[in-house]
């Protein structure tokens, strides 16, 4: 093993010997698991339904009864506009609706990559700032290796840190799928709704869309944790500071959005889905490049006073 | 003389506008047991935070093996072991996976290496006890195997005795003293205590708001040349003292019971006898062990914390 992956090496195993680690596996479990029962037992019925052959025909007669029910009472109105509409869509396209399955339940699980941010935000605002709680740091720094060489270990350790909870979401949410729903094939193409809209699309690239897309925020979030437990040494500011953002941001930039110089914040840009389907970025004037650019300067910026704080201060004190 | 393991030169620390070490010089040789004695506050700690690598040197340098700890980091460390204050672990690991940690950042330490360095610190019971559960000399001793693992030559050891019990000070004692004997290690031992470490130095050097004030070879063997302090009880004192005074060339003091004078070992026998011939009767003699700790304690004097 090379030195740098040794290093690696040794913060995984520090991480994984803690049980706060692994109680963030079990509340990704947790959830996944809880969320599959309610979906199987409170969801929409229309979701789960099977169609025979003459889905066409079957599609027609729900739309009627939902209108009849539509017509006798009034608040049935909300939720039964867009089943009709969703069943309209499966017309006019002539697809066949599919009842509710694995594959669906994982692209619905994809809000949870915001828990992994959290967790991802906690496991980086420690991994310098424990090392100076423990006093360990004066062990690490005395050892024939570059301060950079260890802080970018420690950087690299968040990210596998952050794949594999990912990997553990997507596992855990498609295997409770998988038994709780069943499977439409291996890539089945699933219909969602866009707001305004829906689009027939296959699963799998849905999937890598909206997982990827949530990444974005995540490793900004985690970088900029990361940085302030590098300033600061201190883990509680770097957690408290990254999750206020983190929840803020979308206010914030709402707040200042008349601003001309608004579209330059952190969190106007971390939306990349914003520019796709069509959709009007949040600020008019900005575009996908742009907010690649803004990403990457900060990310630049994150890092670059990370690297400054840890490679050139004293370690004195405690 | 063989050459300095450790060379400090003219090494200087100031934080923000004060002044913590004065300009530093003086070099530890391989196989020697160093001393690095000084009051509380004195700056022993932040010296050696400079010679790891821990904080900026302001001035001056810091040179192990003949490499700069500024410059040439890597080179210059890889011969060092340390303990910085106080021998601080993982404490959710066992004693086993701490030094596991420390293993895998240098190359070539084997299991092997760490089971003859554990039971080198007398550990191998508790190894695989969660190291938060150690009691602080068995910590110390971790911090010890810790610093040993990669075969250094040069052992740091910031106040190693600190939180022992007088027979766990006693083994890390005869342990330093093998290390530099038969390892010819350097051994740099930082302490305010000085009886706890003129036991096991061979040089002290004396450390005082940042400036070195003296360095003292340590005399294990007794010098038969060496001048004594001789306390004689005496009746009656004052013909003792006029016989006394006309056969001795440093005279004699008097005390209020005792007079006092300062010869050598193999003259004590001649002047008893010499003194009975003369009808005067002796009570008591005793013969002042002037240790290291006068000597030192007149050098710090008040320890003022500027
Ligand atoms: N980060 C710092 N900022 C300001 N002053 C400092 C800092 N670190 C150390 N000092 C000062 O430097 C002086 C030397 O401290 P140091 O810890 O080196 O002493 P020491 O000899 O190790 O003492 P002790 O026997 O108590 O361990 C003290 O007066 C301390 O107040
Ligand atoms: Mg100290």
């Amino acid at each position: 093993m090379s030195n740098f992956m040794k290093l690696i090496w040794n913060e995984q195993i520090k991480l994984y010997a803690k049980k706060a680690t692994w109680v963030m596996f079990a509340v990704i479990l947790v959830i996944a698991i809880g969320g599959g029962l309610i979906t199987k037992f409170f969801g929409t019925e229309s979701d789960f339904k099977e169609y025979g052959d003459n889905w066409q025909t079957e599609l027609q007669a729900e739309n009627e009864q939902l209108m009849a029910e539509m017509a006798d009472d009034e608040f049935a109105g909300f939720t039964n506009e867009f089943i009709i509409a969703e069943n309209n869509y499966h017309l006019e396209n002539n697809i066949k609706p599919q009842p509710y399955d694995g594959w669906e339940y994982v692209l619905d699980n994809s809000f949870l990559t915001s828990v992994i941010s959290l967790f991802t935000i906690i496991v980086a605002a420690g991994i310098i700032s424990n090392e100076f709680k423990w006093g360990t740091i004066k062990l690490l720094l005395i050892r024939p290796i570059s301060r950079t060489k260890i802080l970018f270990s420690k950087y690299v350790s968040v990210l596998i840190f952050a794949l594999t909870l990912l990997v553990f979401l997507l596992l855990s949410s498609w295997l409770v799928g998988a038994l709780l729903f069943g499977l439409n094939g291996l890539n089945p193409m699933v219909v969602q709704d866009m707001m305004p809209g829906y689009a027939h699309n296959d699963v799998l690239g849905e999937i890598a869309k909206s997982y990827g897309f949530s990444i974005v925020t995540l490793v900004m979030m985690a970088t900029f944790a990361f940085m302030i437990s590098a300033i600061f040494r201190s883990s509680g500011m770097a957690i408290g500071l990254a999750i206020f953002l983190m929840m803020a941001g979308n206010t914030i930039v709402a707040f200042l959005s008349q601003y001309e110089w608004s579209k330059f914040i952190l969190f106007a840009n971390t939306n990349l889905e914003q520019y796709t389907n069509g959709m009007e970025p949040t600020i008019p004037g900005m575009s996908m490049t742009f907010s690649i650019i803004v990403l990457l300067v900060y990310f630049a910026i994150f890092i670059g006073a990370a690297w400054a704080a840890f490679t050139k201060r004293d370690v004195a004190g405690n | 003389m063989s050459k300095p393991a450790m060379q400090l030169v003219n090494l200087k620390k100031t934080i923000g506008n004060k002044p913590i070490i004065k300009g530093l010089d003086f070099e530890i040789r391989a196989g020697e047991v160093f001393g690095f004695l000084g009051p509380n506050g004195a700056g022993k700690t932040t010296t050696i935070r400079m010679m790891v690598g821990l904080i900026d040197i302001t001035e001056g340098d810091v040179l192990i093996e003949g490499k700069s700890i500024k410059t040439d980091f890597k080179g210059a460390i890889q011969h060092v072991g340390a303990i910085v204050e106080n021998p601080e672990m993982y404490p959710f690991l066992s004693g086993w996976k701490n030094l596991k940690q420390y293993a895998r950042m240098v190359e070539g330490v084997t299991d092997e290496r760490i089971k003859e360095v554990v039971s080198l610190v007398g550990l191998e019971k508790a190894i695989h006890e969660k190291a938060g559960r150690y009691s602080l000399g068995m910590r110390q001793r971790l911090g010890i195997a810790q610093a040993l693992l990669h075969g250094p030559s040069i052992l740091i050891l910031d106040e190693p005795t600190n939180g022992l019990d007088p027979s766990g000070i006693r083994e890390i004692r005869k342990y330093i003293r093998n290390l530099a004997e038969k390892e010819n290690v350097a051994v740099i031992v930082s302490s305010h205590l000085l009886t706890e470490i003129e036991l096991m130095c061979d040089r002290i050097g004396v450390i005082k708001n940042g400036e070195l004030i003296a360095i003292e070879e340590v005399q294990t063997v007794e010098h038969e040349e060496a001048l004594k302090e001789v306390y004689i009880e005496v009746e009656p004192m004052e013909t003792a003292k006029v016989y006394l005074d006309s056969h001795l060339e440093n005279g004699v003091g008097v005390g209020s019971k005792e007079l006092s004078m300062s010869v050598k070992r193999e003259e004590i026998p001649q002047i008893l006898k010499n003194l009975m011939e003369q009808g005067i009767s002796i009570y008591g003699v005793r013969v002042l062990q002037a240790t290291l700790e006068d000597k030192f304690f007149d050098l710090i004097g008040e320890n003022s914390i500027e």
